[in-house]
């Protein structure tokens, strides 16, 4: 049961997850946005527990993978519906609508496509803030100064109401 | 950071050999993927040690050298990448006098780099600051924003020669509202200035760092001075203050637009030992006419960041203008792709079935 972590009190903004993502898959799946006061941070798919995005989905086109505990998207399945209620869904802002007329919508799969190399923007990030890390082992990571800035982070873009774990 | 992140050890190698001209983001970033893809990469720099800006500009709280350190040794030790540091490749236009130039102890020609390999990439960043057109910005004490944050971070290293500022117990004046403009509040406030002042001529709102920097600034101890303009840099054989002026924001003219007026009656003096510029920086390559990269930049070329010198690509702030340090990356990934591709086809035989392939503008973003 993997999933991405992001320090956002280690994270300067610098893009780089977001660049190095959009160049082995095209449409970035970890995005860079700006808070009202000017700040810099990506958002990331945190391959939920108890996914919304799972439950918005009518064509059961998101699933758990069953050996690395990813949240994927079975783009075959994917309707392509036009109400795109994971997009709605999502309270990390993490499910990407790229635009494309063919498969629309896209979300990170830890880049399980690689052939085992795993995620491409963690090794990258130049502030050792992105890591891949167990759900279990997450509160070991998390620091107080992490916390802060996360919460921070969710006043501005996540909605206040989701859980914070 | 691990450069390499496009395979999980040393390749078969592939017989090509590549030079790359600018060990910072973009350069490291272009030698992990072709080191991932079995060339033979060499990576010159005119500094000491390898980053670039990121280890030389950015200060160490945000991005630690040691990590960046750590991706360096792994290209050099695991995947037999040369780097030949203090090191600067020139070409045959009048030397640029940029920041760092200094440290380099060797110059080499880049025509003799594109000779002895298949290819070359140029990736060297913007080290020349712009300046403030203002009276007295050539007195002594005015630095630009690199001339201030370079000497300070390369003293951690070594420094011989190094024309460090005195800073603890001056008072400093920074102008302008970017990042660079932050990271030398910040050093200047570590180095123990007795006042630090921030000048933007805008509000912090419209500010290009953000206004929680400011905020952040100003609980660490410095004073922001949102709205002022500076008009001259005062002082006699040496910066002894800077003349501003308030700046307001007219009412929304005809076609809608707010012009910035500054009241020049109203001008004020601001005490001040050292005046830190910090207004951008520019890109000074070697050959930067012969390369033509105005047209590399339109896409105007016979090949994605080929310069018009054959077989000599480019990539990052270089060609972008400075930026942030993932759009670097990015460049780098891709300029090293397009030479791998190019290469790999000119050994084919088939680079005349692409000659009339269209550089699409979204490849150039």
């Amino acid at each position: 049961m993997q999933t991405l972590y992001l320090d956002y009190s280690k994270c300067i903004g610098c893009g780089t997850c977001e660049s190095v993502c959009k160049f082995v898959h095209t449409h970035p799946r970890i995005i860079m946005t700006r808070t009202p006061d000017g700040w810099w941070v990506p958002l990331y798919c945190q391959h939920c527990q108890n996914p919304k995005c799972m439950k918005a989905c009518t064509n059961k086109a998101i699933y758990r993978d069953p050996d690395t505990g990813a949240v994927l998207l079975k783009q075959e399945l994917c309707a392509e519906c036009p109400t795109k209620n994971c997009l709605m869904a999502c309270p990390y802002v993490a499910m990407i609508c790229t635009g494309a007329r063919k498969a629309p919508i896209t979300k990170c799969n830890l880049c399980l496509d690689r052939g085992g190399l795993g995620p491409a923007c963690a090794p990258m990030c130049p502030c050792d803030a992105l890591m891949l890390v167990d759900h279990e082992d997450l509160d070991k990571v998390k620091t107080p100064e992490a916390q802060k800035a996360y919460e921070l982070v969710r006043q501005h873009i996540i909605c206040p109401e989701c859980p914070t774990s | 950071m691990d450069f390499t992140f496009l395979c999980s050890g040393k390749p078969e190698p592939n017989g090509r050999k590549v030079a790359i001209i600018g060990a910072g983001p973009s350069g490291l970033s272009a030698t992990g993927y072709l080191a991932c893809a079995g060339y033979k990469v060499e990576v010159y720099d005119k500094l000491p040690k390898p980053g670039g800006l990121m280890v030389f500009g950015i200060p160490g709280h945000r991005i630690s050298p040691e990590n960046i350190a750590r991706g360096a040794e792994k290209l050099e030790k695991e995947f037999g990448v040369e780097f030949k540091l203090r090191t600067k490749i020139c070409g045959s236009e009048p030397m640029h006098e940029e920041t760092g130039d200094d440290m380099a102890y060797t110059y080499k020609s880049l025509g003799g780099r594109v000779e002895d390999n298949d290819a070359v990439l140029i990736c060297t960043g913007t080290w020349k600051s712009r300046r403030m057109e203002v009276p007295g910005h050539e007195l002594p004490g005015v630095y630009s924003g690199l001339e201030f944050l370079f000497p300070v971070r390369a003293a951690s290293y070594e420094i011989a020669n190094m024309d460090v500022p005195e800073i603890k117990g001056k008072k400093v004046v920074v102008i302008g509202a970017g990042f660079t403009a932050v990271d030398v509040v910040h050093a200047a406030l570590t180095e123990g200035a007795s006042r630090v002042s921030l000048v933007y001529r805008r509000s912090r709102e419209e500010a290009p760092c953000g206004s929680m920097e400011f905020n952040m600034l100003e609980k660490q101890g410095a004073v922001c001075m949102e709205h002022s303009a500076p008009l001259e840099i005062v002082g006699t054989d040496r910066v002894e203050g800077v003349r501003f002026a308030p700046c307001v924001m007219s009412e929304p003219d005809e076609a809608g637009k707010c012009r910035l007026t500054v009241q020049k009656e109203e001008s004020f003096v601001m005490e001040a030992d050292i005046v830190v510029t910090a207004v951008g920086e520019m890109g000074t390559p070697p050959f930067a006419h012969d390369l033509g990269l105005d047209n590399v930049r339109k896409g105007d070329v016979k090949w994605l960041q080929m310069t018009s010198l054959d077989s000599v690509f480019v990539a990052g702030d270089v060609l972008m203008g400075p930026s942030k340090i993932g759009k670097a990356v990015y460049s780098g990934l891709k300029a090293a792709k397009s030479l791998d591709e190019w290469l790999t086809l000119k050994d084919q035989g088939r680079l005349d079935e692409f000659q009339d392939e269209v550089i699409r503008r979204e490849d150039l973003r």
